[in-house]
């Protein structure tokens, strides 16, 4: 995991409409598609660059799922969380990211 | 979570995604030509969400079958187009040729370097494949997911791996050959672990990746554990290989005859072939690969090595070589808990070993034989100096013969617990042999016996208690393996007696040790009375004593009273047998003591008889000594004094000389009459007196060596000795030695008699308890109480219990089977 080049403790995640997100590479991993995209042994450019454009999720849907992330993982080793607040209009667009990206 | 939550809103998503549709074939192109790229190893400026995108837009389409079939078919195209030229192109015709001459010499380097280029070739293609098909799968995750769960297809992964198999494996190496890939994969594989064997330096972990490969392709497309193509495939023909390889090699070992080699040979092999399965092969395969081994090399090969002329277990044995026995045990243990080809060998070698210490016995024992029987004559003839010797050398023989065993046995000990490991089976067979050979030798027991006399009369003297204490260890370990424990009951009791007697114990201490252990040896009933015996001595003392100041209180005026040491003895628990030949003949008519003596005896008796009523004493002149004072008065007129220690008899005899007058004479017969001394005593005492030339007390007319009844006996006064004191030994009894032939059957048949009364004992304590046994039974519950003492003869048994039937103790109850019942 750790040649020069793909050492980087961040990646960003950029929405179709071009909102920048930047999340430690641990949060972004999560997300199984995330992780394969991400990860150092395949050669694909978003391993190479820490960078990653999903065109089809737009910023508004994609904060979301940034929050999610971190929630995720701020909270992976609790039991009796606290419910995420989803705003029910994005619910499903919310949705078919969450089938997308695999978490 | 997400998955429940896909499944759910599936049906509002595909209105939403159908209008794009049409975009299938573009999707595809874009697709397939990454997908090259990608096999190409040009991944880098691809976009994975790009293609992720692309196969997610597929799937979503609900064309993911087709999709996967497309991927299916690409990676086939690709796989037999490039990969297979690739790795068909690295097959030599030096690696098909060898294949038929695998041992043909000079083309063995040519062909290991083809060898080399082939597998590296495939290794390359194999990883590559990998490789790509990794990068893949994780684009097409999307489609995957929805194909294996929702259309149960095996992961494109597994598929593409499958048609790797298919289609660069099994595919044949020329068109029209039959050969296919990995046929040529897996002879080069064993062609280079062959070289491996033969001691050359081969790339390991080349051959480790391609047998990772191989473990990393399945024969079925469910993948399961026992359908690698590894074990499927290459596993049986590496232990086919192996097998036949080691068969070879354990005739060619065999052939050399050298069981050390051989021992060093397979020890080796199996730790190369456990580093070769660590290293190169799969760890799987070390137990197989050690079975193969076991077998083929070790199993079948063992009991020959073992035996080997020359260079075999028993050339081992006899030369101490622990190391080579250490590995041949340890050979024998991995085949064999029972290892019995060693255990055989072993066993046979230790008897061989036992009987030669037993003839070794036997000739020095014979060997004095000859001289021995004209001694026996000549101590007739008063010759007693010449007897000494082959006595001694007899006892010689049998202390021999018990040192020697215990060399043996210490060397067994020591290879035992160096080489064997300390293993029981082994030790037990040590055992067993120890014992067949001690138990062939039917004088171990009396040998045993006259070993511990020996030590006890001498051997401990200036030594330290611990050495004294493992000399006696040593004697009884001895013990352990005598199966006719009364026989040496027997003679122990016989030695002891003398000892004790003739007070020829050095310690006694060492004796109460002795006996202490023999007790926990054996058990408690077998020392019984030899503790008896010495209770017996130790009453005795106080009862000296006591009668001493007994007489001081009457006082007895003689100022010449004669001093009485007693030894009262229980009949029943001495061997009576050595004390009480004399009454045998002459049935108790006693001997007429002198009447000094006489008088003594008497208040003795009356003394003891006064202590203890209602016992009878009889009196045992054969095992006496005596202090006598004698004056000689030369014919210058001087007075020679001496003090004689003569034997009770040889006291009587001489007293009778007092009321003689010099010069005067008494005849055989005349001191037959007057003393009632049996014609053996006398024969014998009158021998020591007159004949032997030491001790020449008295003068025998005519001198011979013979006594007859007509010979006429003087007074010596020209008694000449330097000593003022002495001894005047008899002959017989003064020394424990090896029976002659008569003593040992008398011996025997005392010891068949006692026996007979133990097993008859044993018979009805079991019936009186149990009542009624069948015939079978009994035999074994006799056996099984009596093997602590000695093994019942079956014959004896059945006699004794006849007996028992005829004298109404037992009855037929039944015939069949038959059984006995207790007649109370």
């Amino acid at each position: 995991m750790t040649t020069p080049e793909q050492d980087q403790e961040f990646v960003t995640l950029v929405s179709g409409d071009g909102f920048e997100f930047i999340l430690p590479r641990s949060t972004a991993c999560i997300s199984k598609t995330l992780r394969m995209m991400f990860d150092p042994l395949s050669k694909f450019s978003e391993a190479l660059t820490g960078r990653c454009v999903l065109e089809n999720i737009s910023g508004e849907v994609l904060e979301k799922v940034c929050e999610y992330l971190c929630y995720n993982e701020k909270n992976k080793d609790q039991v009796n969380v606290p419910d995420m607040e989803i705003p029910p209009e994005l619910c499903l667009e919310l949705l078919m990211a969450a089938d997308y990206l695999d978490v | 979570m997400a998955m429940r939550a896909r499944q759910r809103i599936r049906a509002p998503r595909r209105g939403l995604t159908a209008n794009k549709g049409d975009d299938f074939e573009t999707n595809w192109a874009d697709l397939s030509t990454s997908l090259k790229k990608i096999h190409t190893k040009d991944a880098s400026n691809l976009s994975f969400e790009q293609l992720y995108r692309n196969s997610y837009n597929i799937v979503l389409m609900m064309r993911g079958e087709d999709l996967y079939e497309r991927i299916k078919k690409l990676e086939q195209d690709w796989l037999d187009d490039e990969v297979k030229t690739r790795v068909t192109a690295a097959i030599s015709s030096s690696l098909l040729l060898a294949k038929e001459l695998a041992e043909v010499q000079d083309q063995a380097n040519e062909r290991r370097e083809a060898g080399e280029r082939f597998l590296a070739a495939m290794r390359e293609a194999f990883e590559d494949h990998q490789l790509c098909m990794g990068m893949i799968t994780d684009v097409l995750m999307y489609m995957d997911r929805v194909m294996s769960t929702d259309h149960r297809k095996p992961s494109i992964y597994a598929a593409a791996m499958a048609l790797f198999r298919d289609h660069v494996l099994r595919s044949p190496i020329r068109s029209d050959a039959k050969t296919t890939v990995v046929d040529v994969l897996e002879s080069t594989i064993l062609f280079m672990i062959q070289l491996e064997r033969s001691g050359q330096i081969i790339d390991r972990p080349l051959i480790s990746h391609c047998v990772t490969m191989l473990e990393g392709l399945y024969e079925t497309i469910t993948e399961e554990e026992s359908s690698k193509l590894y074990l499927t495939l290459f596993e049986p023909a590496f232990l086919d290989a192996s097998k036949r390889f080691y068969q070879a090699e354990g005739r060619r070992l065999l052939e050399t005859g050298d069981a050390a080699t051989f021992c060093k040979v397979a020890t080796d092999r199996l730790a190369e072939e456990t580093e070769r399965c660590m290293y190169t092969l799969a760890s799987s395969t070390a137990p197989k690969i050690k079975e193969v081994l076991d077998r083929e090399l070790i199993e079948n090969n063992i009991a020959e090595v073992v035996n080997l002329e020359g260079t075999g277990v028993r050339q081992m044995l006899d030369n101490d070589r622990l190391d080579s026995l250490r590995s041949i045990y340890v050979l024998s243990a991995r085949v064999d808990p029972k290892k019995t080809p060693l255990t055989t060998a072993v066993q046979k070698r230790i008897v061989e070993m036992g009987k030669e210490i037993n003839a070794g016995a036997v000739e020095l024992a014979q060997t004095p034989a000859e001289p021995k029987k004209p001694a026996d004559k000549g101590e007739k003839a008063k010759k007693p100096a010449e007897k000494e010797k082959p006595v001694n050398q007899q006892t010689a023989a049998a202390i021999k013969w018990v040192d020697d065993i215990l060399g043996l046995k210490k060397k067994f000990d020591n290879i035992w617990e160096d080489s064997f490991q300390s293993d029981h089976v082994m030790q037990s067979a040590i055992t067993t042999s120890f014992s067949e050979f001690i138990n062939s030798e039917s004088r171990s027991s009396e040998y045993l016996s006259l070993f511990f006399d020996e030590n006890l009369k001498k051997g401990i003297k200036g030594k330290t208690e611990t050495e004294v204490d493992s000399l006696l260890d040593n004697g009884i370990t001895l013990l352990r393996y005598v199966k006719d424990k009364d026989m040496f009951e027997a003679y122990y009791k016989k030695h002891l007696s003398r000892r004790l007697l003739m007070k020829r114990s050095v310690s006694m201490d060492a004796e109460r040790q002795m006996i202490s252990k023999m007790k926990l040896e054996v058990g408690n009933q077998f020392t019984q009375r030899l503790e008896a015996m010495f209770k017996d001595m130790t009453i005795s003392e106080d009862l000296t004593a006591s009668y001493k100041e007994h007489a001081k209180k009457t006082g007895d005026p003689n100022t010449k009273r004669i001093d009485l040491d007693i030894n009262v003895l229980t009949s029943t628990m001495w061997p009576m047998e050595i004390m009480a030949s004399a009454t045998r003949d002459n049935v108790q008519l006693g001997c007429i003591y002198p009447k000094e003596v006489e008088s003594v005896k008497q208040s003795f008796e009356q003394y003891y008889l006064g202590k203890h009523s209602g016992r009878k004493l009889s009196w045992q002149p054969t095992m006496g000594t005596a202090d006598i004072r004698l004056e000689f008065p030369r014919s210058n007129g001087k007075i020679q004094r001496h003090e004689l220690n003569v034997s009770t008899y040889a006291m009587v005899i001489l007293l009778l000389f007092n009321d003689v007058p010099t010069g005067e004479f008494l005849t055989y017969t005349d001191i037959k009459e007057r003393t009632r001394i049996t014609d053996h005593d006398l024969i014998r005492n009158l021998q020591a007196l007159a004949v032997a030339q030491k001790t020449r007390v008295l003068r025998k007319e005519p001198m011979s060596r013979d006594v007859k009844p007509t010979d006429k006996f003087f007074f010596n006064n020209d008694f000449q000795s330097p000593f003022l004191k002495v001894r005047i030994g008899v002959v017989s009894g003064s020394a424990n030695k090896v029976e002659s032939q008569d003593q040992r059957k008398e011996t025997e048949k005392k010891m068949s008699e006692e026996r007979g009364a133990s097993i008859e004992a044993a018979i009805v304590r079991i019936m009186k308890q149990r009542k009624s046994l069948t015939h079978s039974k009994l035999m074994t519950e006799v056996l099984s109480q009596l093997s602590a003492r000695f093994v019942p003869d079956v014959n004896m048994i059945k006699k004794r219990i006849e007996s028992l039937i005829d004298r109404e103790y037992l009855e037929r109850v039944e015939e069949d089977p038959p059984t006995y019942g207790y007649v109370a």
